[in-house]
């Protein structure tokens, strides 16, 4: 009883932080958008229909139609969990290996942490853009090699990051008290100090999620990222330049798409840096 | 002999010239012995004890001479050795409690800790250890103490924890880095009455590390006085206190305050 009491209460702290919830709430409808995406969608997103052509918004077709005659609006839908597959298996190869290397250069420090480091500002001294070209061109496009590529290239960043925070934890009295204990050194490092550290990979995950969600937009703007028919924002974004000002609501359905699930995870992290500090 | 410290010196190669900051340190520890070490800040008694306790594991310092523990020597042998006796033979109560736990763990989970790296009992059997444990350090309410956060507690529950969870494996000695220091002075006169106890019942030796000389007095039977890195004086508690035969003991032990004037007020009225 009284740890539901707790529950509750904890809520209704979170609820005075409009940030967080805002974000949830947008979040949540893109994702529930990107379910219903999975399931249904009002129109078949690749069914051409040539006389639908760069239709305006109407009833049929919420967000009208493109230069093929597709509904913009199931694209969309479709689209929208296409990027958040990307974006969602770029930032967990960050993560997993950002915390891995973080973690044993940040803990051990010495050779290991020049060496690594210095592997890591080589890769972090490439525009991340221009790496991930650099791989795609040699191993060739698709959904899987860019998810690779941009994973690669986000670890530098995440391992920067866990690092400072091993650095800044390894030398505190409850980290020597469990290595008095006896803990070994993967136990302190991932036991003791890790839980330690998930606020600011949380709100750094975010941060890097949104990162992923643009770079993946950008990959595909430039014709290496998801290919057609595959439907993807930003693959949807580079096609609507095009119609810019014959069919401005082409660009404007799926740039409102990439907007809001960025102000949506961008809120949330900030939210989630607001509510621990 | 329980411990044994041989002429040992600890170096930093840190800086371009090397920093001598404990040389040639000698002390035995015998079983159920209380040993006190005194000194003011930066004399090397809490490196001594840290190289005691197999912290000191950097490679910019260098340590020489032994630390013999039941025999084997803590300096030279292979790390897995070393945790084999962390915690389970040698344990350490650090200074402050407000850091020295993790902020994000529970209390229950952090003093069954020690048990689960060198024992193989189940949960429930390590639950029912440190429950007893808690209760064993005078802690009031040890369910509830057991299920709260660090945060939540006093710095002198905090210490009591601490304890509880350096003492759950029942180790043979206990080194104690000045454990009252962060503490006002009841809680400092609870939690010495506590390792007094333990001594007591479990014949734990204790390592005791501290500035505050009137406490040594009363904890210690010997006491060891360290300066500059150097041991100045060493002996029978009672002997150095009232007869110190060193100048820097004699000015450590001028320094306690009495209660001279106190009595006078008292005789006057």
């Amino acid at each position: 009883m009284k740890q539901i009491i707790e529950k509750i209460r904890g809520l209704r702290k979170k609820k005075q932080n409009t940030m967080f919830i805002t974000g949830c709430v947008i979040t949540g409808v893109i994702l529930l958008l990107t379910l219903i995406g999975f399931i249904h969608t009002p129109y078949e997103p690749d069914q051409m229909d040539a006389a639908n052509k760069l239709a305006g918004i109407s009833w049929q077709h919420l967000m009208g139609c493109d230069n093929f005659g597709r509904d913009i609006f199931s694209r969309v839908l479709k689209g929208c969990g296409t990027t958040l597959v990307v974006a969602g298996g770029t930032v967990l190869i960050g993560t997993v290996f950002g915390i891995l290397i973080g973690a044993f250069t940040g803990y051990f420090g010495g050779l290991l942490d020049e060496v690594l480091m210095r592997i890591m500002d080589a890769l972090f001294a490439f525009p991340s853009l221009l790496l991930a070209l650099v791989f795609v061109s040699l191993f060739g496009k698709g959904k899987y090699h860019v998810i690779i590529a941009l994973g690669i290239a986000f670890i530098p960043s995440f391992s920067r990051i866990v690092r400072s925070e091993y650095m800044r934890c390894r030398d505190l009295d409850y980290v020597k008290s469990a290595s008095l204990a006896g803990a070994s050194h993967l136990r302190i490092m991932f036991v003791h100090i890790l839980p330690n550290i998930r606020t600011v990979l949380v709100s750094s995950v975010m941060i890097g999620f949104n990162n992923a969600v643009l770079a993946e937009a950008g990959l595909t703007y430039l014709g290496i990222g998801v290919q057609p028919p595959d439907a993807s924002l930003g693959e949807m974004l580079s096609s609507a330049q095009t119609y810019l000002f014959s069919a401005p609501w082409y660009a404007f359905g799926t740039g409102l798409m990439i907007i809001l699930m960025i102000l949506g995870f961008s809120l949330m992290a900030e939210g989630m840096k607001k509510h621990t500090a | 002999m329980l411990l044994e410290v041989k002429n040992l010196s600890i170096e930093f190669h840190d800086h371009l010239i090397p920093e001598t900051v404990v040389s040639g340190v000698n002390l035995e520890l015998s079983e159920g012995q209380i040993l006190g070490i005194v000194g003011e800040s930066g004399s090397g008694k809490s490196m001594t004890a840290h190289a005691i306790a197999g912290l000191l594991s950097r490679h910019d310092m260098k340590k020489t001479g032994e630390i013999l523990f039941e025999g084997q020597d803590l300096l030279t042998c292979p790390r897995a050795k070393l945790r084999e006796i962390q915690g389970n033979e040698i344990s350490v109560i650090f200074q402050e409690p407000m850091t020295s736990l993790n902020p994000v763990k529970k209390i229950g989970w952090q003093v069954g800790e020690t048990l689960r790296i060198h024992t193989q009992l189940d949960k429930a059997q390590i639950k029912a250890r440190v429950l007893e444990m808690l209760e064993k350090v005078e802690l009031d309410d040890p369910e509830k103490v057991y299920n709260q956060y660090p945060h939540e507690l006093s710095g002198g529950m905090r210490q009591r924890v601490m304890i509880a969870s350096a003492m759950i494996c029942k180790p043979k000695i206990l080194i104690a880095d000045e454990p009252t220091t962060a503490l006002d002075v009841t809680i400092q006169a609870q939690i010495v009455k506590l390792l007094q106890r333990i001594n007591r019942k479990e014949k734990t030796a204790i390592l005791f590390i501290s500035h505050d000389l009137s406490l040594v007095k009363t904890l210690c039977e010997q006491v060891i006085v360290m300066q500059h890195g150097r041991i100045v004086e060493s002996g029978l508690s009672e002997e150095i206190f009232n007869h110190p035969r060193e100048d820097y003991t004699r000015l450590l032990v001028s320094a306690i305050p009495g209660c001279e004037r106190g009595k006078r007020m008292q005789e006057k009225l």
